[in-house]
């Protein structure tokens, strides 16, 4: 197992999660897809260290943990606001800026 | 300070404080009587200052003056406002303040009948008045010169549109103001020009020859207008739409006089410029005879009175022309006395018929005494008969004009001479003697004290001014002294047989046909000449003009305006559907983006 192969596996992930993010409507998908980019970000951040030496990037990885944490708790929150407004979660809804 | 300074600045701020205390204090002007009092009180003090200040100079020559810096250009003071003691602006300070304060008194019972709010508002009026005016006559230099004149202009704006629900009176107010507006740019381009060439406001500075003329010119054509004199007279009749005193101190004794006062003022520069003054001779010359010949046709006691001050004034810009400063300013002041004396006497036989016209008054004489032996004894003085003022000041004119000019403005003013004697007996007879002619001139009765009380104050320098002219001469620093020759007999002489010609015409019993020459004049006046001509052009050329430039500003500025207006808006329009409100579509944005920056990054050179 090399640096590159693991480099694949990360842009492979954040290719799906774009993906996911553009295409799906529903606000949960867009969130677990927005999770899926993150850690694929993650993944460079660990491989990075296991393979350069160094503890940055574990720390770094740390870090953006608990920031997606906390990116999670607000998302999850507006999810819950956009049900009550809408009774549903399907993100092109949720379109009242353009007024 | 000095004492004198001190006389001048008291006479200057009273009439300017009672104006400030009755604008702000609203109960007090609304209630009508106490702001007629506050008005009266500044005027009798500033009267009272005056006098002192004239007193003084009777054994005081030098001038002085106090100034406070005024505009700066750097650390340079270019212009002053103060107060200037001489004996120019202390003779000018007591006829204005004289004057005001008869005419002010004589209101009280003239404006009796208007409401309270109106009457308030007419006397802060006259306060304000009092005080632009005085500005205007104790100023150091040009510019606060000009500041007054543009004040009393604004006042007598405000005093002539003072019934402004009539729309004669607006008209006539708009028609002064447009006319001595247009006048006023000759004085602020010749300000321009003086202080271009010397640096400074003054009127004692040598200039060229050619600046000079300049200078004095374009100042003329501010006193053309302020002073009423032909071709921009047209405003003064139609001003008589003001309420009578209101005549009688601005559009007769003091604020017309103004242009004529700037002339005195600066003298030193009208004296470096003989062109100027050679054509102020003749246009005075010609605008006395031409405004006496209108004044013959008119049947309004007040339009006569009007044309009567351009003829007069016309005299004393002719005297200046002439090269007498005292001439024309000794005449201003005997002139000021006896035509605010005939204007309240009018405006006193005028409130005892309700009417202007000469033909509806009729044997007031007996009814009226005290008023009609004013208008009398004003007449006289007007028609310049021996002994009363106007004799003195007129014959001082004639002599100064005497040999000028192949001697044309001498006849013209002596022609004139004859026509004012001959066309105030036509109003003297008509009105004052005869049969009433109708019931309202039958019950007149003698006006009030308030009314007959200043008829009375003015009558005495109306009779004696004329025995003051060494006095008024030395506090001008001049010589004067009367001796009877052939000028002044010959122009008594002229006023007499008008005045026993205008008793044969007029004098016997109602006549409804004018004698030929009268009618003839009649028939030209009629025809508004004048007037037309600034009708045709004002409709001819400015309109043309102005809608010319209104089509412009219309269509090419305010287009290239509403053009960047609409561009902004269509683009807007265009660029709005990008922002569709959907989130993915964000989302795909900032991928593009981030995809692109990253080719740009990894592809694309930086340097």
């Amino acid at each position: 197992m090399t640096l590159s192969h693991v480099l694949l596996l990360a842009s492979a992930l954040f290719s799906v999660g774009v993906y996911g993010l553009l295409t799906r409507r529903q606000v949960v998908a867009i969130l677990l897809s927005v999770e899926l980019m993150a850690n694929a970000a993650n993944l460079v951040f660990v491989a990075m260290s296991r393979f350069r030496g160094g503890v940055s990037g574990q720390i770094f990885a740390i870090f953006a943990l608990a920031l997606t944490v906390a990116e999670v708790a607000v998302g999850l929150a507006l999810v819950i606001l956009l049900y009550r407004a809408h009774s549903d979660t399907r993100v092109d809804l949720a379109s009242e800026l353009k007024q | 300070m000095t004492r004198p300074v001190m006389y001048a600045l008291v006479a200057l701020w009273t009439p300017a404080i009672a104006a400030l205390a009755l604008a702000a204090l609203v109960p007090l002007r609304k209630k009508g009587w106490p702001a007629a009092a506050v008005a009266i009180f500044s005027s009798l003090v500033s009267l009272g200052s005056a006098i002192a200040l004239f007193m003084d100079r009777l054994h005081d020559e030098v001038p002085q003056q106090l100034v406070a810096p005024w505009i700066h250009a750097g650390s340079t003071v270019v212009a002053e406002v103060g107060v200037r003691v001489d004996g120019i602006s202390a003779s000018m300070l007591v006829v204005v303040t004289l004057v005001a304060t008869c005419v002010q008194v004589f209101s009280v019972g003239y404006m009796h009948d208007e409401p309270p709010a109106a009457y308030g508002r007419y006397f802060t009026l006259h306060a304000l008045f009092l005080f632009s005016m005085n500005t205007l006559v104790i100023a150091p230099n040009i510019l606060q010169l000009f500041a007054g004149w543009e004040l009393v202009g604004v006042t007598s704006y405000l005093l002539i549109g003072f019934y402004f629900k009539k729309p004669s009176a607006a008209r006539a107010a708009v028609k002064a103001f447009w006319v001595t507006k247009f006048a006023d740019m000759g004085l602020l381009f010749g300000l321009l020009v003086l202080f271009a060439a010397t640096g400074n406001f003054g009127w004692d500075a040598k200039l060229s020859h050619g600046v000079a003329t300049a200078v004095t010119l374009l100042f003329f054509l501010a006193v053309v207008g302020k002073s009423a004199q032909f071709p921009l007279h047209v405003w003064l009749p139609d001003a008589m739409e003001g309420p009578t005193p209101v005549s009688a101190l601005l559009h007769a004794a003091t604020m017309v006089a103004a242009g004529v006062f700037l002339v005195v003022r600066t003298n030193p520069l009208f004296a470096q410029a003989p062109a100027t003054r050679m054509v102020m001779l003749g246009l005075g010359a010609a605008t006395a005879l031409f405004a006496a010949l209108l004044a013959l046709v008119q049947t309004d006691i007040k339009k006569t009175l009007a044309y009567s001050t351009c003829s007069q004034l016309g005299y004393m810009v002719a005297a200046l022309g002439a090269g007498s400063m005292l001439g024309g300013f000794f005449h201003l002041t005997t002139h000021a006395f006896f035509k605010a004396l005939l204007f309240l006497a009018a405006g006193s036989a005028i409130h005892a018929v309700h009417s202007n016209e000469i033909t509806d008054m009729g044997g007031l004489a007996k009814k009226m005494p005290i008023t009609a032996s004013a208008f009398i004894v004003g007449s006289l003085a007007l028609a310049g008969v021996p002994g009363l003022s106007g004799f003195f000041s007129k014959d001082l004119v004639l002599e100064a004009v005497e040999g000028q000019l192949s001697n044309v403005p001498y006849a013209a003013l002596m022609l004139t001479a004859f026509l004012t004697a001959f066309y105030m007996g036509k109003v003297v007879f008509v009105a004052f003697f005869g049969k009433p002619s109708n019931e309202k001139a039958a019950h007149a009765h003698e006006s009030g004290l308030s009314m007959s009380g200043p008829l009375m104050v003015l009558m005495v320098p109306t009779v004696v001014a004329g025995y003051f002219g060494a006095t008024f001469a030395h506090v001008q620093g001049e010589h004067y002294h009367f001796h009877f020759g052939t000028g002044p007999a010959v122009a008594s002489s002229l006023g007499l047989a008008g005045i026993v010609l205008a008793y044969f015409v007029y004098g016997r019993g109602p006549r409804t046909e004018q004698p030929a020459a009268v009618a003839l004049v009649d028939r030209i006046a009629k025809t508004r000449l004048v007037n037309r001509v600034y009708e045709y052009g004002f409709h001819n050329v400015t309109l043309v003009v102005a809608s010319g430039l209104a089509f412009v500003d219309r269509y090419v500025v305010d287009g290239l305006i509403n053009l960047l207006g609409y561009g902004a808006i269509e683009a807007g329009r265009k660029a709005r559907p990008i922002q569709s409100g959907f989130a993915p579509d964000y989302v795909l944005a900032v991928v593009l983006g981030v995809v692109g920056l990253a080719v740009w990054a990894v592809f694309g050179s930086w340097r």
